[in-house]
Formats: structure tokens, C-alpha cells, sequence
């Protein structure tokens, strides 16, 4: 009876004693090992420099003097999902899809419009000679981009982008990038792996959206307004060397940015970078505020062409 | 990746240490007393003996003192540079004998001599070429007429009712052989025959005191129960006759006891299956311990070797002819977590100084190790107190002072033999490392026969 009573005390106080432990190191080790595979290695460098080269050649587009364009739209995307893969987190409080949210079927009449108009996909290098007014490009110029470099971008986005002839310049946070493939679920919040990258960069041109700075305070400062000069360097670095030195533009997150931002940018070396400002594009803008024109879920094909400026 | 490496051995570690405190916890009763058998099995003891002038008396005093009848010691002198011999011939009046024949089944190098003593009938002492502990052994072997065999190390002594213990842990037919429970004889003062047990000595003696009592008590207890004894001490080891004889006896090995443990095993896994290997907690013997440092670094890298060497040996055997618990035991407990995590270990302090970004989770498995540790090394005294082993309240006190800091200072030293002995195993297999042999004795025979007077020989034999 005594070594019964004896035993079962032993046993309590060593699992007190044992749950105290846990309970003070448990937030440690849940964050360990939670952090681990998240984010890309810092200082590991994608082969984009051999994939890339097609960004780097501006093309003589041989235009009359006088004919060419006095503008150009630059859209802005997120994610493009089918609709037979719409879950329930692709929509708001209010039944509505996210406005980042574009249906594929949508995406591919406004890819084929594209086609079917003979526009032309500027690269970020022959955008940025047009707005300094040192290239003549064609009438139906336009630059297409996306941000954040969800799965989707791969799996839906590129194979209607390359059907159609088209580019674009997609802005990716490096940190989040992923060593390992996974199968594609729509409704997970999936990003882009090393592979998809490289086999995805005939079409895509890849420029950094951070390293892992897209995130607002308590209060929905974004980042790149809050954080100090120096934090905000430090992470665009490590993009950088995520893009393998690939530093020609840059998207702003949620489009915030200072004076510093812009600082910070030309210390490093970026040409240019893009806000969310819904104007057209025209020769003699700031290079680091070029305007953005975001088309949404519900955008009508009548739409697309009025902010295409098709007439 | 290194985290997760990390954490999966760790949890590892953790169940191990969870078995070993809480096995013997629940498993050993609180009265703990053998019965005293009427019938005495024939036992024979086997000494093997190199250099050991300085300790051979007193193990001697143990063998004269014994309460049992029906048994025969062999002291074998191994070829002996020093006055083991003549001590031995001094002290017990030697005569050669022709009475004793050797089996002729297991070789071993040339006998000069075997002998009888006049004043104990019950001993006799085999000169022989040197040839190393197992060969030695094997020449016991040859001679003994027993059924049941004791080795037992020259610097050990027996407690007078060990081998009442033994004869009744043989009882059982299936248990072929016995591991006897080592004490520090360091950690005892007073008479032989009652024995106090004290902590009142240097750090180095607490924690091997302590360290014995886990290993035993704990480990091969719990081991007991999962029928995956490893080793049976050479120190005080005891086996039918007949399975020596069909295992050909002892192997010459740095570690000649878990060679030979593993072997039996080996045997009781795909032969006898009935049969088992047990450790005998109530059969008792006191062995010297080292006192310095040297000496004890010496003794953990024979050790080291010795283990090494079955690993190497045993390699193919393990899971097939070894059994599955057993393997696990030896190869993730011993081997995995006790060698080779030994390694990364050291490499800690390092990893942390380059990168402080995990020094909270180090401080964690730290904050769990210290626990875990003193909480085995409780459930070790707890234990031996229910087999018998009680130490005055002071002592008590001492231990419990000394273990959280014995936990984070002497238990370190562990680390630097196991990786010190396994890479010295690689580096020279062949040297031995012989022990130096201090013949320090903290216990008295004031009440017992006392061999170096013989007027008190000759009373007491008179009065029995």
C-alpha cells in the first residue's frame, strides 16, 4: 500500500514537473519547427541569368516615326483559377470572389483578345526606353503583370500566356518560394517552386516583389513604410540573390512606398518600380511609380477593352 | 533538417530513459528477500588472475568467508610477472595435486601446475602461461567439477550469502545464466559480514557509486524484463557448465564478457528457446573502483573497445539470430544514442556560438535531460532501497546534493570516453589497457576468518 502511494506520487510530480517544462519551452519549439521550411535559404540563387537573356534584347519594332504608341496600359493580376476548382475561401464575407481572384475562362477571352488585336508584350527593359521616350514601340503595346507568384500563375496562367503568344512580368516574394513540388490544390495558398520557375521563364519575366516583406503591421502599414531603411534593405538583398541578380524592377506590396523606399531601391540598383495607381503609362513618368490598371473578377469583356484602351 | 534529426533522437532518448525509471519503479517489490535454499547446488568459482598481488587477499578474505558448503575456487594465475603465487602459496600451504584432470575440450595455453590447499581443501590454485582473461577462464574450465560457474574478477569480493542467492536463482531450470549485482566496495565501510553503506568519499567514487547502482538496479533490471541482457559483468558473472562447454567457452576479446553474453543469447534465441539470461539483484559482490581519473579513463575505454568490438563482430547477427528486442536495445540504445550521438553532442556548444537562433531550443533538451536524470537517479535509490540497500538519513541528504550537480559535471566525462574508446578501438584494436590495481580496503573481517593471522583461523574453525 505505501509503495502503491509512494509510486503514484512519484508519477504526479514527475508529470507536473514534466508539463512545467513543456509549457515553458513548448512556444520555442513550435516556432522552430514551424519556421524551418518556410522560407527559401536567404542566400540561395535561382539559374535564371541562362533563362532570362530574352528580357535583356530590346526588339526593333520598326515603327514610322509618329506611328507609334503615346501610351501604354500596364495590368496588373494576382491569381487565375477555374471555376470548377472555386471553393469557399475564394470568396468574402459578402459571396464575393477576392478581388485578386480572376476565373480562367475570363483570363483565356482577354488572352485571346490580346491575340487577336496583334498586341505586343513589352518587357519591363523596352517599357522602361518607351516611358524615357527612347523607343518607339507599336500602337497595341501593353505590359501584363502578376503578383505574388501563386501556384496558379504555373498551372492556369502560363500555358494561355504562351498559346497566345503573350509575356509577362511576374513579381514574386523569394522567401516564399518552395524547393519541393506539390500537387496543386486551388483552394490551398500554394506558391511557386524552383522548377515551375525555370520552366515557366519563356514567358514569364521574374522581378522581386521581396523577400519576405509582403506583410502590414497590427495597424495595415505595409512594411516597406513601417520597417527602417536598413530591415528594408537587408530583405530586398536576399531577393536579389533569389533572382540571381535579376534586380531591373520591383512591385511595391499593397503599393506602399515613401521617399525612402525609392532610396532604398536605387541604392540597389532597381530601374524601376511599379505602384497600384489605376492610370495609363505614358513617356515622361517617374520610373519608380509606374501606374498599374488592375482588372477584377468582374470585369466585363467591354470592360477589358475600355481600360486596354480598344475602342 | 539538423532540428528535426535532432528532436527524433531526442524523443528516442526519452522513451529509453522513461522504460529505465519507471520499469523498476512498478516491477520491484518492497521485500525483497530470497529464501534460503536447503539443497546447495555444486558451484565452482573461477579467478583468473594477472598481477594481482595487491588485491588477490582480499578477495580471498571473501571466498573463506562465504556461508555456503558445496562449492570449489579456482584462482588461475595467468603467467604472473609479480608475487600473485607466491601470496597465494604463502597463505593457503599449496601442494600440487593429481587429482584433477582437465576436460580436454577447450584449448588454451600450456598449465605449469595445479594445486591444493591444505588449509582450505576447497581451493585450488592453476599456475599457467600467460594467455590473457578469456584463456585463463577457459583453463578454469577444463578443471572445475561443478554444475554451476562463477567467474568472478580477481579484485572483487563476494558477499557471504551470494552464493546461497545464486543456487537459488539456478532453481529455475531455464535460467542458464546469472549476472550478480557489482557494488562499489568504496561505498561500504564497517564489517564484511554487515556491510554500512556510505557516501561519505571523493566525487569520483559518488558517481560510479551512483552510476553502478543505475546500471543495475535500473538498466539491467529493466533489461531483465525485456529478455535483452547484453552483458553479464565479468566481475561477477554465473553459467551452467555445460553451455560453456557448448559454446567452446570464453573468446580471446578486449571484452571477453559481453562477447560471451552475446553469444549465449545468440544460443537462447535460435536453440534453447525456453531457456533465459537473468540479473540476479540479491547475489552480491563488492569490486574496487578506479580513484583517478587515469585509471578510470583506462577502464571506460576497455570498455569502449569491448563494445565496439561486438558491435563489429555481431553485425550480421543482430535481428535474425539476435532476436528484435534485444537488437534494439544493442543497436539504437547502446549504439545509436550511446556512441554515435555522442559525437554531434560535442559539437553543440560550437553550433550554438555560430548560431544563436535555436540557443532556445538547446536550453530545452538541456532543461529536459537534467530532469530526466535526476528523476532516474530517485527512482535508482528508491529502488535500491527496496532491494535492500539503506542509507543512513545524512547520506541521503549528500546524494541528493551531489546528483543535480554530478548530472551536469561527472556524467559529461561519459561523452569523452565513449568517443575517446571508439576511436582508439579503430586506431589499435590489440591493446588491452590492463588495470592498475590500488588493494585499498575500506571494509574489515574483524568478525570473519582473517587469513593473515592464523591463530584466529585456527579459533574460528574451531568454534565452527
Amino acid at each position: 500500500m505505501k509503495r502503491i502511494v509512494f509510486n503514484m506520487t512519484f508519477v504526479v510530480s514527475f508529470l507536473l514537473i514534466f508539463s512545467i517544462i513543456v509549457k515553458v519551452y513548448y512556444a520555442d519549439f513550435a516556432e522552430a519547427l514551424s519556421q524551418e521550411p518556410h522560407f527559401y535559404p536567404r542566400d540561395k540563387s535561382l539559374p535564371l541569368q541562362s533563362c532570362q537573356g530574352w528580357t535583356d534584347v530590346v526588339r526593333d519594332f520598326q515603327v514610322d516615326d509618329g506611328q507609334g504608341a503615346d501610351e501604354v496600359p500596364v495590368l496588373m493580376y494576382h491569381r487565375v483559377i477555374d471555376e470548377e476548382d472555386l471553393a469557399e475561401n475564394h470568396f468574402d464575407e459578402e459571396n464575393r470572389l477576392h478581388s485578386t481572384i480572376l476565373l480562367k475562362e475570363s483570363f483565356n477571352d482577354q488572352m485571346e483578345l490580346l491575340r487577336e488585336h496583334n498586341f505586343t508584350t513589352l518587357t519591363s527593359k523596352e517599357l522602361k526606353l518607351f516611358l524615357k521616350g527612347e523607343l518607339e514601340v507599336p500602337k497595341n503595346s501593353i505590359v501584363l503583370t502578376f503578383d505574388d507568384g501563386s501556384k496558379d500563375n504555373y498551372v492556369e496562367t502560363y500555358p494561355i500566356l504562351k498559346e497566345n503568344g503573350l509575356t509577362a512580368l511576374n513579381f514574386i516574394i523569394t522567401g516564399a518560394i518552395t524547393s519541393k513540388d506539390s500537387k496543386y490544390e486551388a483552394n490551398a495558398y500554394q506558391y511557386l517552386s524552383e522548377s515551375e520557375i525555370i520552366n515557366s521563364c519563356d514567358v514569364f519575366e521574374f522581378q522581386s516583389h521581396t523577400y519576405n516583406y509582403h506583410k502590414r503591421t497590427f495597424n495595415y502599414v505595409p512594411y516597406l513604410i513601417a520597417k527602417s531603411k536598413e530591415d528594408i534593405k537587408y530583405d530586398l538583398e536576399a531577393s536579389i540573390v533569389n533572382l540571381d541578380q535579376r534586380n531591373r524592377a520591383f512591385a511595391y506590396p499593397y503599393g506602399g512606398y515613401n521617399e525612402e523606399t525609392i532610396d532604398v531601391l536605387k541604392e540597389l540598383e532597381f530601374e524601376m518600380a511599379y505602384t497600384v495607381v489605376p492610370e495609363i503609362a505614358r513617356p515622361g513618368i517617374h520610373l519608380y511609380e509606374i501606374p498599374r490598371i488592375e482588372i477584377f473578377p468582374e470585369d466585363s469583356l467591354e470592360d477589358f477593352k475600355r481600360k486596354i484602351r480598344l475602342n | 533538417m539538423f532540428l528535426k534529426i535532432t528532436l527524433v533522437l531526442f524523443f528516442i532518448y526519452m522513451l529509453f530513459q522513461l522504460i529505465y525509471i519507471f520499469v523498476p519503479l512498478f516491477a520491484v517489490k518492497s521485500k525483497n528477500r530470497f529464501s534460503k535454499l536447503e539443497k546447495e547446488k555444486g558451484i565452482s568459482i573461477l579467478i583468473p588472475a594477472y598481477n594481482e598481488e595487491k588485491v588477490i587477499l582480499n578477495c580471498l578474505q571473501g571466498i573463506v568467508n562465504l556461508k555456503y558448503k558445496n562449492y570449489e575456487a579456482i584462482f588461475i594465475n595467468d603467467g604472473s610477472s609479480d608475487q600473485t603465487l607466491n601470496i597465494l602459496k604463502e597463505h593457503l600451504q599449496l601442494e600440487p595435486t593429481f587429482q584433477r584432470l582437465p576436460a580436454i575440450k577447450i584449448p588454451h595455453e600450456a598449465i605449469i601446475e595445479v594445486y591444493q590447499s591444505k588449509l582450505y581443501p576447497k581451493i585450488l590454485v592453476i599456475d599457467k602461461e600467460n594467455g590473457g582473461k578469456a584463456d585463463a577462464l577457459n583453463a578454469g574450465i577444463e578443471y572445475l567439477k561443478k554444475e554451476i560457474v562463477i567467474t568472478l574478477d580477481a579484485d572483487s569480493i563476494l558477499e557471504p550469502h551470494s552464493l546461497q542467492a545464486m543456487n537459488k536463482a539456478f532453481e529455475d531450470e531455464k535460467v542458464i545464466a546469472a549476472g550478480g549485482m557489482v557494488q562499489i566496495g568504496q561505498g561500504f565501510h564497517g564489517n564484511f559480514l554487515r556491510p554500512k553503506p556510505t557516501f561519505l568519499t571523493s566525487g569520483i567514487i559518488r558517481y560510479q557509486i551512483i552510476q553502478y547502482l543505475t546500471a543495475f538496479y535500473l538498466h539491467k533490471f529493466t533489461l531483465m524484463k525485456m529478455s535483452s541482457i547484453t552483458v553479464i559483468a565479468g566481475a561477477f558473472g554465473a553459467f551452467r557448465k555445460n553451455i560453456l562447454f557448448e559454446i567452446d567457452g570464453f573468446r580471446k576479446t578486449v571484452g571477453e564478457d559481453m562477447d560471451i553474453t552475446l553469444r549465449i543469447q545468440r544460443l537462447v534465441k535460435t536453440k534453447y528457446k525456453d531457456c533465459k539470461l537473468i540479473f540476479n539483484p540479491q547475489a552480491t559482490c563488492y569490486t574496487e573502483c578506479p580513484e583517478t581519473y587515469k585509471a578510470l579513463f583506462n577502464q571506460r575505454i576497455r570498455w569502449q573497445k569491448a563494445f565496439m568490438d561486438c558491435v563489429i563482430t555481431y553485425r550480421t547477427s543482430f535481428f535474425n539470430r539476435f532476436g528484435f528486442r534485444l537488437s534494439i536495445f544493442f543497436l539504437i540504445e547502446a549504439f545509436l544514442l550511446g556512441t554515435l550521438s555522442a559525437f554531434p553532442i560535442i559539437f553543440i556548444p560550437i553550433i550554438l556560438i555560430f548560431n544563436l537562433e535555436h540557443y532556445m531550443i538547446a536550453l530545452g533538451l538541456l532543461t529536459v535531460t537534467f530532469f530526466l536524470g535526476n528523476y532516474q537517479s530517485f527512482s535508482t535509490l528508491v529502488v535500491s532501497r527496496r532491494f535492500g540497500l539503506r542509507y543512513h538519513r545524512k547520506d541521503y541528504l549528500k546524494i541528493a546534493t551531489f546528483i543535480p550537480i554530478e548530472i551536469i559535471t561527472y556524467r559529461l566525462l561519459g561523452l569523452a570516453f565513449v568517443i575517446s574508446g571508439t576511436i582508439m578501438y579503430f586506431i589499435n584494436k590489440e591493446k588491452w589497457n590492463v588495470a592498475t590495481r590500488i588493494g585499498t580496503n575500506s571494509q574489515s573481517y574483524d568478525e570473519g576468518v582473517l587469513l593473515l593471522n592464523e591463530k584466529t583461523v585456527f579459533m574460528n574453525e574451531k568454534v565452527g
